[in-house]
């Protein structure tokens, strides 16, 4: 009986000092239970496992091998990640280089498997890690908005009604017939943009590429998503741009050292960001 | 909506379908990429072979061509081993590359690893077509010499492809995996290739070696991929079951463990390359 009594204190007293983090973690619901939900992600750690030392002759490893010299060196970029995204919520992943953010979104777009944990999506997602990955110069912009449409995961026929719409967005409608190693890098960033932002997704993922072509031209991106925000598109977007994020979301989640640190309104968490950056 | 955990690593017929537009798209940017800038263009995919085999003809015709027996032209052997080893090297040596040549891809994008081998062995298919046509028209133009069609050469899309196809993407697969982590297979595979090419009879006849090596050579899958393939294109009868068990066998065995060891290996291939 005594010890009951004296469980049940400690408890009380661990559920006091818990901290906003855990709370959060604390009261998240399954996928099941909450329909609005559509990213999840549940104690995801992610370990790079690199070799202390570089090894990658064959010689060598098997020598290495042999002696039982291979030493690993666990790297862990994400540690025990809790994270939730509700349809319609625009959400900032902040912090430093090498914090883990772009690691968090390659999870999330499941580019990457965590080393422990769950991601759990629904609906239609459309990671924009890359502009223009994998374009072949040599090849004019016609060729090269279809081979990355097939890249991004879209058939023939969406590409075919996509094209018109394409082409206008990115104001290349001349240069379409040239290959584009003539283009400038302004311009190829711009043919990127327009076929990644031609999609109408559920979840709409952006690491950093909103810094693109001129003035006017960022101008239209921003307004392309908000437009696609309104649309009812859930955004997740990783940037160093304060004033970006402030203008494009309502959440944010700050990430530091593999952790969370802070994870809320975007304006609470961006000025705690700030003011620690100030500090440093 | 469906919920569902990272696709990116479990196969799915879905999954398949909507690869198949990425898949031939990278066949065309592949094909495309060989001969550009050259102002015969495509045409070098069947001048490339012609050529090749003219050089072979010219340098052993006198050498090798006495020792085929009567009704086996040399120009075709040599054209039709090519032809077939064509394929297997260009896989292979291709295969072996491509994920650490399509890293942008492999880190930014959600396309199926199993879509970069592939694509290779498609665009290598489309070589062999080239050079069928190749052989065609040099069997034509041999015609007066002797040279006849036989019916059996429409075995060479099924059932002869496939299994060499199989076997090709298989070691493919496991180059492909190897490389990954260590880059010296690269330059280890470019020798292996050279014996390999030596060690099937694509110019020589195995006949004229000793009763060894001819033995030796039977331990060469290619061996079995060409005769094969000459059976059906110059002696125009049907192989026998042995033929076909060794070329489908070798084909399932190097296919299967090929998959096997590249999806235990995909999901450490993106932190390495």
């Amino acid at each position: 009986m005594e010890n009951d009594t004296n469980n049940i204190q400690i408890d009380e007293t661990k559920d006091a000092t818990l901290d906003p983090i855990s709370e959060y973690v604390a009261n998240m619901k399954t996928m099941e239970e909450d329909d609005s939900i559509l990213i999840d992600v549940r104690d995801v750690s992610m370990r790079f496992r690199l070799p202390a030392e570089k090894i990658d002759s064959l010689k060598e490893y098997f020598i290495k091998l042999v002696k039982r010299q291979i030493k690993h060196k666990d790297f862990w970029v994400l540690n025990n990640i809790n994270l939730q995204v509700r349809k319609g919520e625009s959400l900032a992943i902040i912090g430093r280089n090498g914090a883990g953010k772009s690691t968090l979104l390659r999870l999330i777009a499941g580019i990457m498997q965590p080393t422990t944990g769950t991601i759990r999506t629904k609906g239609v997602m459309a990671p924009l890690l890359n502009l223009g990955a994998g374009f072949d110069h040599n090849a004019t912009g016609r060729e090269n908005i279809f081979l990355n449409g097939a890249i991004l995961g879209f058939s023939k026929k969406e590409m075919e009604q996509k094209y018109d719409g394409i082409v206008e967005f990115s104001e290349l409608d001349k240069f379409m017939n040239v290959p584009i190693k003539n283009y400038s890098s302004g311009m190829l960033a711009r043919l990127g943009f327009s076929i990644a932002v031609d999609v109408s997704p559920d979840i709409l993922i952006v690491d950093e590429i909103l810094a693109v072509g001129d003035a006017p031209f960022q101008k239209k991106c921003k307004n392309r998503i908000q437009q696609l925000q309104e649309n009812g598109a859930t955004f997740i977007v990783v940037s160093h741009s304060m004033a970006t994020i402030q203008q494009l979301c309502n959440r944010a989640v700050w990430i530091g050292d593999g952790t969370i640190v802070q994870y809320g309104d975007v304006n609470t968490v961006g000025n705690a960001y700030s003011d620690w950056c100030n500090s440093k | 909506m469906k919920i569902s955990q990272s696709d990116k690593f479990n196969f799915d017929f879905n999954s398949f379908k909507k690869s198949t537009y990425v898949l031939g798209s990278l066949v065309k940017k592949n094909i495309r990429a060989q001969y550009r800038n050259s102002s015969l263009g495509v045409l070098w995919t069947i001048l490339n072979p012609l050529l090749n085999m003219l050089v072979m003809a010219l340098v052993f015709g006198e050498l090798f061509g006495r020792r085929l027996p009567a009704g086996i032209d040399y120009p075709v052997y040599v054209l039709a081993g090519n032809t077939v080893f064509g394929l297997f090297r260009m896989t292979t040596s291709t295969g072996l590359e491509c994920m650490v040549n399509n890293y942008s891809l492999i880190t930014k994008t959600r396309i199926p690893y199993y879509v970069f081998p592939t694509s290779n062995l498609l665009s290598a298919a489309v070589n062999f077509g080239f050079s069928f046509i190749a052989l065609i028209i040099v069997m034509l133009i041999r015609m007066p010499q002797g040279v006849t069609f036989h019916w059996t050469i429409l075995m060479t899309l099924v059932p002869f492809l496939p299994s060499l196809m199989m076997f090709s993407l298989g070691l493919a697969l496991i180059l492909a995996t190897l490389y990954v982590r260590f880059r010296d297979v690269k330059h280890l595979y470019s020798v292996i290739l050279t014996l390999w090419m030596y060690m099937t009879p694509l110019f020589y006849v195995p006949t004229m070696l000793g009763e060894t090596a001819q033995n030796i050579l039977k331990f060469n899958p290619l061996f079995h991929y060409v005769g094969y393939f000459r059976q059906i294109i110059q002696v125009g009868t049907v192989p026998d079951w042995k033929s076909h068990l060794i070329c489908y066998g070798c084909g399932i065995i190097m296919m299967l463990i090929g998959a096997l060891v590249f999806n235990k290996n995909k999901k450490t291939f993106i932190l390495y390359i």
